[in-house]
């Protein structure tokens, strides 16, 4: 009987590849799955929140209401300066377009829309949960009369009215469930920035579906009301051509409803479908949102 | 400046980030470094034979037995570690983890070979091999193994 | 002590059992302290060996041998074949090691 030890190989029991190789195979791969599970459950849970009734809204509204209570009715009523209108008197205003506008709309049973003044640079609007509509100083220095702004309020009342804010809120809730899969810190920034943006509405960004939803409604609401379309794609340009491409991202309502010109072609392509007026008589915007555009001017 | 505000901000992500490429660079030089002697030491411990057979050969002549015994205790480096944990989510080969075992094991039967020398064999048999976790269970503690190898040094009376 | 045979076949070629005498076993709990566990802990990020929990258990089991060997002893034998080893972790850095084998006398 022989007795000897010979070497056997030994790759047999371990890889050579490089380990980095089935490092970036399986981030690569986890991601991917997290980023394709994120967007169904996210879009799931938005479809599930667009059916909770108005009520849990608007008591979702209150929680994530700090940003929004600076401008309301027991906010200090102080003009922003000397001889300008009171922010109560520039939301009074506000109201008295928006809400007939509102009546043009189907709106959730329950459901108020709540107009804001925001004493804000920003040429912004944003609609938020609960029906509340804020509207911003830039926002009304820069129109030239009261049919374009009543299209942007159109336009944000149409959001609330379909319920976005409820469904982004949902989708962004659906989103954090499956990333605190992966990480509890993860999950607790990105519900953070689900209230915060609620709250503050500047990244509340909606899909180019809601905002051609959004802008459907809204002109027929602003037809209904002023019995023509005059106004309606009167921002777009205007806003192009008053700012220099430098100074874009000050304009918010740009960047965050994207293809401009798409919209606008889109928006012409229905009144002209619908049969509509394109113009007509332009309102003047009313003596207490002029006297903001006056002080604008001076400065 | 503001790469160290980052740092601060994030501090638990570059902490890991760190923590996983010094394990992935530390960890491959020394598993490297590590083959290297083992198979420098296998090449000169190979006078001394191993066998996994029950018996010793020509049982009727009368022998020397005594239990020889090699074990080492090893652990995973951060980054095997890491990659494990994505591994264990679709589940397949831990690569990271075969290396780390099949150093051990050939450690373990190196000391255990070095055992038989300093005691004037040179052929074991019967050997076996044993593993065991250390962790404990104990959630989020780095994985720890123990490995022995034990068999009967024999040698002619 | 020194002359107990301890081996894990179970014969011992050239030589006779005369009796079977039973199992015996030696075991021991081991841990050791936080200093070095920390350091384990350290070592723990570029892996390896963990030499500090290497000679724990080097200690452990040579512990519990030198006890199978003096239960051995202390019922007569003069051998233990068919040892075998288990080790079982009982928290992180402790572990029961267990030597056990048949006591017999051996010609």
């Amino acid at each position: 009987m022989e007795f000897e030890n010979r070497t056997p190989d030994e790759h047999v029991n371990y890889s050579t590849e490089h380990p980095l190789k089935e490092f970036a195979w399986l981030l690569g791969g986890l991601m991917v799955a997290l980023v394709a599970l994120s967007f169904l459950v996210g879009a799931f849970a938005g479809e599930v929140a667009s059916w909770l009734p108005y009520r849990y809204e608007a008591a979702v509204a209150e929680q994530v209401d700090m940003q929004l209570k600076g401008n309301a009715p027991d906010a200090p009523n102080e003009p922003a300066a000397p001889g300008e209108p009171t922010p109560a008197a520039i939301r009074k205003a506000l109201d008295r377009i928006a809400q007939p506008l509102a009546a043009h709309m189907r709106l959730p049973e329950g459901m108020q829309i709540k107009v804001h003044y925001n004493n804000s640079e920003m040429v912004n609007a944003f609609a938020t949960l609960g029906g509340n509509i804020v509207i911003m100083r830039g926002l009304i220095e820069a129109v030239p009369d009261e049919n374009t702004l009543a299209m942007v309020i159109a336009h944000e009342i149409a959001h609330a009215a379909e319920r976005h804010p409820v469904k982004h809120l949902g989708r962004a809730v659906g989103i954090g469930i499956v990333l605190s899969v992966v990480s509890a810190e993860a999950a607790r920034t990105a519900a953070a920035t689900a209230t915060n943006l609620a709250a503050t509405g500047t990244l509340l960004t909606f899909s180019r579906q809601q905002e051609r939803e959004a802008d459907t409604i809204g002109l027929d609401a602003l037809v209904k009301q002023y019995g023509h379309a005059g106004g309606a794609t009167a921002l777009f340009p205007l806003l192009e051509a008053s700012h220099p491409p430098e100074h874009r991202a000050r304009l918010t309502i740009l960047s965050t409803h994207p293809h401009a010109a798409d919209r606008v072609t889109e928006l012409n392509t229905l009144v002209a479908a619908r049969g509509w007026q394109a113009d007509g008589m332009r309102i003047p915007l009313s003596p207490t949102l002029a006297a903001l555009q006056q002080r604008a001017r001076k400065r | 400046m503001e790469i160290l505000y980052f740092a601060l901000d994030y501090f638990e992500l570059v902490l890991f980030l760190v923590l996983l490429s010094i394990g992935f660079f530390v960890g491959r030089i020394l598993e490297q470094k590590h083959f290297k002697s083992i198979r420098q030491r296998e090449r000169e411990s190979k006078n001394i034979l191993v066998f996994a057979a029950r018996f010793p050969p020509n049982l009727a002549q009368p022998q020397d037995c005594t239990l020889v015994c090699g074990q080492v205790v090893i652990s995973s480096d951060y980054f095997k570690q890491f990659v494990a944990g994505l591994r264990s989510l679709v589940g397949g080969r831990f690569r990271g983890y075969e290396s780390l075992f099949d150093r051990a094991r050939r450690e373990a039967v190196l000391r255990m070979k070095d055992e038989a020398r300093n005691k004037g064999y040179k052929m074991i048999v019967n050997v076996r091999f044993e593993t065991t976790s250390l962790t404990g269970g104990r959630q989020g503690a780095l994985p720890s193994f123990e490995v022995v190898a034990y068999g009967t040094a024999v040698r002619p009376r | 002590m020194a002359d107990i045979l301890v081996s894990n076949i179970e014969i011992v070629p050239g030589r006779r059992v005369i009796r079977h005498l039973g199992l015996v076993q030696g075991s021991t709990v081991r841990s050791k302290h936080a200093g070095k566990d920390i350091l384990a802990g350290l070592k723990n990020i570029v892996g390896g060996e963990l030499k500090a929990y290497t000679e724990l258990m080097q200690e452990a089991r040579e512990e519990a041998t030198d006890r199978m060997i003096q239960q051995a002893a202390s019922i007569g034998a003069n051998g233990v074949l068919n040892v075998r080893y288990a080790t079982t972790s009982v928290t992180m850095g402790a572990a029961e090691i267990l030597a056990y084998g048949t006591a017999v006398v051996l010609e």
